[in-house]
């Protein structure tokens, strides 16, 4: 508890002890009343207010999930092939950390899927009537077993009592073991739930689940040098800066190789050759949403960090502005693989054979849309701010 | 069967009987009429050299696609289904067949389909392409109406995370509204963009109005009665062409096929290889949408 009461007959101290972390929940109280009728509208009038449509069946909220996915499992498997299988040891201090924001950014995901469903409660019939050859079907029992994974770890990182402590920490390092491997299936299978459509041929390679993999381990060092950044203990020490520095690096190697990967991949698509994809390219590059790639993702997301996680590593408040800038930047690389793709007309006349607001390829997301987000960003970041004050889940001494 | 319906049979039962040489006799007849009295105006100053000369000048008429001989095809088509329909489902192939030649880009099978299904604004099992090629004045325009092609492989199957869309032995690739979580996996994954969803739209809402009493009607899909105006399924389901298949198993053609007014529009079991729809397959001119995925599309194009 933070508030301690003493013997003492004196006035008890009622002043509230401000902390760090509840500008989440500030934050979180903002976003939710902000986006309170972006939640309302989705609760009463289903998917009919949103810009989705029969041509662009996933937008937005798809682009958030997968974001979210890249997030959450990217930083788990950095974190837990860094300290498990490399044997990092400084970084298990910030464990209980960030099996605590996986957690959260999990639900986060799982939310905004949930709502994107035209029939949100018949999420059940995917553990009822399940279809193992569909990429969803592995990815919502993944997610699970991952959900209860880390809800275990975070039970057994958050137990002090000294009596437990061995016995947790072997069955913590025998889930990081199993999380690991499964990790990798999730961010793999997400990956190829686009890859497996063959309709969408920009989608339809054997590259892109490795650029999910890639692009997700870019993500999650991001965050987690983020987290590092902002909750280590003692700032002052030695160990700090130097893990602050190799997440630096580590985080900026990343970004190269997963930059250096999209080019490669997108210089082959832009070739003549193969119109269908170059078209697709080509709204990403060209379309009217060119600065979401362009300045959004590969300036601010890509550039700018690169620059300062080489050039100042050695100043963690730069490197954790660099780290902010990636992690919240990453949306659009979500946005820019789901949408361009479905805007793209799979019949070149099919969009004036009929003419309807429900049946166009011209999709943006209106403001419903963007409501939702901020309140279910506001949710994780109420519970965030929440869990960071109440629950032992910073990192330890 | 109409009184043109007969005539045109009766015609086709001549001396002449391709569709072709019919018009062919028709036209030269008006030709005649009309340039005769002319012709014979000045008979007397005139050789026979420019008569001849005109007919020679004369555009060519437009080479029609031939009639199917034998009985209309309505009546053919009702036969060939109602055979059909006696042998267990999993040895007949539903098939369609769309002579583009036919085609007058009407929307009339289109217009059938929205009426038969009850269909909300946002769905439309049939829209009918407009394609226009060429730069003017050499431009030609052709309608290809795209139903769900009812692959053989369809690739909208397997991304199903809860067997809610399956096809039937018949070939018919249908949706479970009872069980589809609308989570629109299967519209992506679809070459065709042939599958929509009901975002629970009214047409007298987008008026601003109440909703008019044709909306409030079920939808007889699949044989039973689906009361979307309660906010139930198939509202935030997928919902894709399934040739009428409650009208199929009533022994009734699809709507959209009885409402053409070109007969562009076949439909019958392929399995049969004495069907109409068998017999036009076999023709040479035959082609099939995006054949390059293997999706084995059982919608056929005559070109």
């Amino acid at each position: 508890m933070a508030q301690t009461m003493t013997a003492e007959p004196a006035a008890p101290q009622r002043r509230f002890n401000w902390q760090f972390t509840d500008i989440f929940v500030a934050l979180g109280i903002v976003l939710l009343i902000v986006g309170a009728w972006g939640m309302w509208t989705r609760l009463t009038q289903g998917l009919a207010p949103t810009e989705l449509n029969s041509y662009v069946p996933w937008g937005l909220w798809v682009g958030f999930y997968d974001y979210l996915v890249w997030l959450e499992v990217g930083s788990l498997l950095v974190f837990t092939t860094s300290v498990y299988l490399v044997g990092y040891k400084p970084l298990a201090r910030l464990k209980p950390t960030i099996y605590f924001t996986g957690f959260v950014v999990l639900l986060m995901a799982l939310i905004i899927v949930l709502l994107d469903l035209g029939h949100p409660a018949r999420f059940l019939n995917v553990y009822l009537y399940p279809d193992f050859g569909s990429m969803i079907t592995w990815m919502v029992w993944l997610h699970t077993a991952y959900l209860i994974i880390l809800a275990v770890k975070i039970a057994l990182a958050i137990n002090k009592k000294p009596a437990n402590g061995a016995a947790n920490d072997r069955i913590l390092r025998i889930l990081a073991y199993v999380s690991l491997p499964m990790g990798l299936a999730l961010i793999i299978v997400s990956g190829s739930i686009f890859g497996v459509v063959t309709a969408r041929p920009l989608w339809n390679t054997s590259s892109l689940p490795l650029m999910f993999l890639i692009s997700s381990l870019a993500a999650g060092s991001g965050l987690i040098t983020l987290l590092a950044v902002l909750f280590w203990p003692d700032k002052q020490s030695g160990e700090y800066r130097q893990v602050i520095g190799r997440l630096a690096r580590l985080t900026a190697w990343l970004l190269l190789v997963g930059a250096f990967a999209a080019a490669v991949i997108g210089f082959t698509f832009l070739y003549q050759g193969s119109p269908a994809r170059a078209d697709a390219v080509m709204l990403i590059l060209t379309g009217p949403f060119w600065w979401s790639f362009w300045v959004v993702h590969l300036l601010l997301g890509v550039g700018v960090p690169l620059l300062i996680l080489f050039a100042q590593s050695e100043k963690p408040v730069w490197v954790g502005a660099a780290a902010f800038l990636s992690v919240i930047t990453f949306v659009a690389v979500t946005l820019n693989i789901v949408i361009p793709v479905l805007a793209t007309p799979e019949l070149e006349n099919l969009a004036l054979s009929y003419v309807d607001p429900k049946m166009n390829y011209n999709y943006v997301p209106n403001l419903v849309e963007w409501l939702l987000i901020m309140f279910i960003l506001g949710l994780g970041s109420l519970a965030y701010g929440l869990g960071m004050r109440w629950l032992p889940v910073k990192p330890t001494q | 069967m109409t009184q043109d319906d007969k005539l045109l049979d009766k015609a086709l039962a001549g001396d002449d009987s391709s569709r072709r040489s019919f018009l062919a006799k028709f036209a030269s007849g008006v030709f005649a009429g009309l340039v005769a009295p002319a012709l014979m105006g000045e008979a007397q100053a005139v050789s026979a050299a420019p008569a001849e000369q005109a007919q020679q000048d004369l555009v060519p008429l437009p080479d029609l696609p031939d009639a199917v001989e034998g009985e209309h095809p309505v009546v053919r088509m009702m036969q060939d289904l109602r055979r059909a329909l006696q042998k267990p489902m999993a040895e007949r192939k539903w098939a369609m067949v769309i002579d583009l030649r036919k085609c007058t880009g009407c929307n009339g099978c289109n217009i059938a389909c929205v009426t038969e299904n009850k269909l909300p604004p946002g769905v439309t099992y049939r829209p009918v392409m407009t394609e226009t090629s060429g730069t003017f004045p050499n431009v030609k325009r052709r309608f290809v109406p795209r139903p769900c092609l009812q692959c053989n492989n369809p690739p909208c199957v397997p991304v199903c995370p809860v067997h809610a869309t399956y096809m039937r032995p018949d070939g018919i690739t249908i949706v479970d509204y009872d069980r589809c979580i609308g989570c629109r996996y299967c519209m992506t994954a679809c070459p065709y963009s042939a599958r929509y969803f009901d975002f629970g739209n009214f047409y007298g809402d987008s008026e601003g109005g109440e909703r008019q009493p044709y909306e409030l009607l079920p939808t007889p899909e699949y044989g039973r009665d689906y009361d979307r105006a309660s906010g139930a399924s198939p509202i935030g389901n997928v919902r894709k062409c399934h040739f009428c298949i409650h009208r199929i198993e009533r022994g009734d053609l699809p709507a959209c096929v009885l409402s053409c007014m070109g007969r562009a529009t076949y439909f019958g079991d392929m399995n049969d290889p004495t069907s109409l729809v068998s017999e036009l397959i076999a023709q040479p001119n035959v082609m099939r949408l995006k054949e390059e995925l293997g999706t084995d599309p059982k919608v056929f194009y005559l070109v």
